[in-house]
């Protein structure tokens, strides 16, 4: 990581004060015509998609319905969802917009998200042994984590967590490798689990049994769009959120290098731990904007459509203070975090032999 | 009935499942905004059908709710929201017309006067017209006219006439057969707020007496005083009603018990005035008050830049939080009433209810939270 002084994270803190304080004073009409009108967009897609879905018998027309109901719950979780319940819209005192009441079309229960994204993950970014959101404790990402065989197939894990991606996140909070360790009982997460069975048995009766049964003699087509809906959603989501955090330059901190960290250090840790990439306006709308993830992490309480035009600002006040800035295609910054998934999944002999010792 | 209330539970449970929200019905508010406002299922929505200019600064809006509005008592008050520059605001108004202009015509009237420095009236004087729609909530109040006529003293003071114009009119309408007598004070005589109605309502209305004073028309302010209540005959005997400024109230009810009317016959609605936002740097600024934390039925006090968050946690609380440091918004919750400093921006916020972050939220006199 790089060094800084306390002087120079102080200005840091300051130039990236400057330019959030610059949006927050301009937040009004133009932000609450914006999400206004990306909900209108997704209630039409799934309106759409729920409706066309029974119709699915003509091929082109499940394919429609499929896709539509699949953008719908991307929009909805994505630029909708996430942003919200980050409290982006918090300042518009509408109480469907509201970031403690916002509940999302996804397994992962809103109240569970907000304790392991918004507090775990984005207070602790990328610190090892404290965001869990690293590798999931699933993954090993990095050379802070010893090799263990088992860590050979992690690419196998890797498709499978992508595939059940809204399982994985749902339960993100149980801690499975904690019990596993030994460290909480089970019976410790027990709200949790009730929890976690209200909302993800109410989106699975939603999607899986009320959809396919009131259609009933086409309920297997229903069935097949909605599992195709879902499928798109959480490989595109997890690919987001992959491209985020594990892309090369990506890194990594200890947690003793971060306690009773200023807000300037806090900064500079958001400013290095995360990356973006490119794309056209739909790209950044269904990516939540988080192919903006550095803006994100620094402002994530900022209504997201606005991190494309604060970038030129943020990218400056990284040159100015010699931090990089991690941007590339999507394709290039998948191919990193592909690469890592697979090397680190290698024992450290053979992977620097293969590839080099790490920098 | 019983079949269809569990009708319509099961249809809201079932909502609940298939869009995730607490109001279901609301899901489809975005669309059907855009087919017809009036469709709106999130609040009731109300279409302002005409706006009458009472005095310089007051206008009466009438106002055309969607039919499943519940409807009012006379005196009651309503919540309207506004969205202006995208922040919707809340306000609470008296509704001023009676409740049968409501269950003949559809109707209702609110009468608003542009406050000082007041946002959503100065916005509402300027911006709210014909065949616009605004939300309104279901009214509430315990403003109301005695079930058995009874003798009755009102004392009004500017805009607090609304209430008792909706209250005279039921009287009037439904043959309140007691004495009933207004003291209403205006700045002049040109401030009285809707003049003919009163005067219509003196002359079809026998049992009432009018009595209409300016307090500053001379170099002298003319105030309530001993002698206006002395006037009015058999006052001990009265359900007195008030409805004004702050000064007008104290003084009124100081009047009230050196003339022996009982507390239990006096009843009181307030309104405030908005006050000036505070731009000054938070040392300038006298900081903390007493904390009603509304759900958990408790009070403290603070003193200094304790922020709610920590006065809650002082007072054995454990609100939802996550860094204590504004960022990730785990600690939002509804301020129901008051005035806080955000701790970040040295700004004061408004005074009605909205949504704060309880760790960077420091007390500007009395504040009452949904914690």
């Amino acid at each position: 990581m790089k060094q800084m002084t306390e002087v120079q994270l102080q200005e840091l803190e300051q130039d990236l004060n400057t330019i959030r304080d610059e949006i927050l004073a301009d937040l009004g009409e133009r932000d609450a015509r914006y999400i206004r009108r990306v909900i209108r967009l997704h209630r039409a897609l799934e309106v759409g998609g729920r409706v066309m879905m029974p119709f699915g018998l003509i091929p082109p027309v499940f394919v429609a319905a499929t896709v539509s109901l699949g953008l719908s719950k991307i929009i909805e979780n994505m630029e909708i969802g996430h942003n919200v319940m980050h409290g982006q819209y918090d300042w518009m005192n509408d109480p469907s917009l509201h970031s403690q009441t916002y509940e999302w079309d996804t397994a992962c229960s809103s109240d569970s998200w907000r304790r392991t994204h918004n507090f775990e993950h984005h207070t602790y970014t990328n610190i090892i042994g404290k965001d869990r959101d690293y590798g999931y404790a699933l993954l090993r990402l990095s050379d802070d984590e010893k090799w263990h065989p088992a860590h050979s197939l992690q690419f196998l894990n890797y498709i499978l967590l992508s595939v059940f991606f809204q399982w994985g996140v749902s339960l993100h909070e149980l801690e499975f490798e904690r019990i596993r360790r030994g460290e909480i009982r089970l019976r410790d997460k027990l709200p949790f689990l009730k929890d976690f069975l209200r909302k993800g048995g109410r989106q699975a009766f939603k999607d899986y049994v009320f959809f396919p049964l009131i259609t009933l003699p086409v309920a297997p087509i229903v069935l097949a769009g909605n599992l195709g809906a879902n499928l798109m959603r959480n490989l595109w989501s997890s690919t987001v959120i992959f491209c985020g955090h594990f892309t090369q330059d990506a890194e990594t901190f200890n947690a003793k290098d971060c306690e009773n960290e200023s807000k300037g250090h806090w900064y500079l840790r958001q400013l290095t731990g995360s990356s973006n990439f490119t794309g056209s306006k739909w790209v950044h709308l269904l990516s939540g904007h988080l192919s903006y993830q550095i803006e994100h992490h620094v402002f994530p309480d900022l209504p997201a459509h606005r991190y494309p035009e604060i970038s030129d600002k943020v990218q400056a006040v990284c040159r100015k203070h010699g931090i990089g800035y991690n941007t590339g295609s999507f394709g290039h910054q998948y191919g990193t975090v592909v690469k890592r998934i697979l090397t680190y999944s290698l024992p450290d002999r053979l992977r620097t032999k293969l590839i080099g010792q790490p920098t | 009935m019983l079949a269809r209330n569990t009708q319509t539970n099961a249809l809201h449970w079932l909502g609940k499942q298939l869009f995730n929200r607490n109001d279901p019905a609301a899901f489809f508010d975005p669309l059907l905004e855009t087919l017809d406002p009036m469709l709106v299922q999130s609040q009731t929505p109300a279409r302002v059908e005409q706006v009458i200019e009472e005095t310089a600064d007051t206008r009466t809006f009438v106002m055309k709710p969607a039919a499943r509005w519940a409807g009012f008592q006379a005196g009651q008050h309503v919540n309207i929201s506004v969205e202006i520059n995208g922040v919707k605001h809340t306000r609470t108004f008296s509704l001023s017309s009676s409740p049968e202009l409501w269950s003949t015509q559809g109707l209702v009237t609110l009468t608003i006067k542009r406050l000082p420095g007041g946002l959503v009236t100065n916005w509402l004087h300027d911006h709210l017209g014909q065949g616009q729609v605004l939300g309104l909530d279901e009214a509430f109040g315990d403003f109301l006219l005695p079930k058995t006529p009874q003798p009755v003293l009102f004392i009004a003071g500017g805009s607090g006439i609304t209430p008792i114009l909706s209250q005279l009119e039921t009287m009037a309408t439904r043959d309140f057969r007691a004495p009933v007598t207004l003291l209403y004070f205006v700045r002049t005589q040109r401030d009285v707020i809707a003049e003919e109605r009163l005067k219509a309502l003196a002359s079809r209305y026998s049992a009432l007496t009018l009595n209409i004073i300016a307090t500053n028309e001379n170099d002298k302010p003319r105030y309530l005083k001993s002698q206006d209540l002395k006037a009015v005959p058999g006052l001990k005997a009265r359900r007195v009603f008030l409805c004004g400024p702050k000064g007008l109230m104290d003084l009124a009810n100081e009047l009230l018990h050196q003339q022996g009317v009982r507390e239990k016959d006096i009843h009181s609605t307030f309104f405030s005035s908005a006050t000036p936002a505070l731009n000054a740097d938070l040392a300038d600024q006298v900081l903390g008050g007493k904390v009603q934390f509304g759900k958990s039925n408790l009070e403290a006090s603070s003193e200094g830049d304790a922020s709610l968050l920590e006065i809650a946690e002082a007072s054995g609380l454990k609100p939802r939080h996550g860094c204590r440091m504004g960022i990730c918004h785990q600690c939002s919750c509804r301020k129901t009433s008051g005035t806080v400093i955000n701790r970040l921006t040295g700004k004061a916020s408004g005074s009605g209810e909205e949504s704060v972050q309880l760790c960077i939220s420091i007390p500007h006199g009395p504040v009452t939270i949904d914690v």
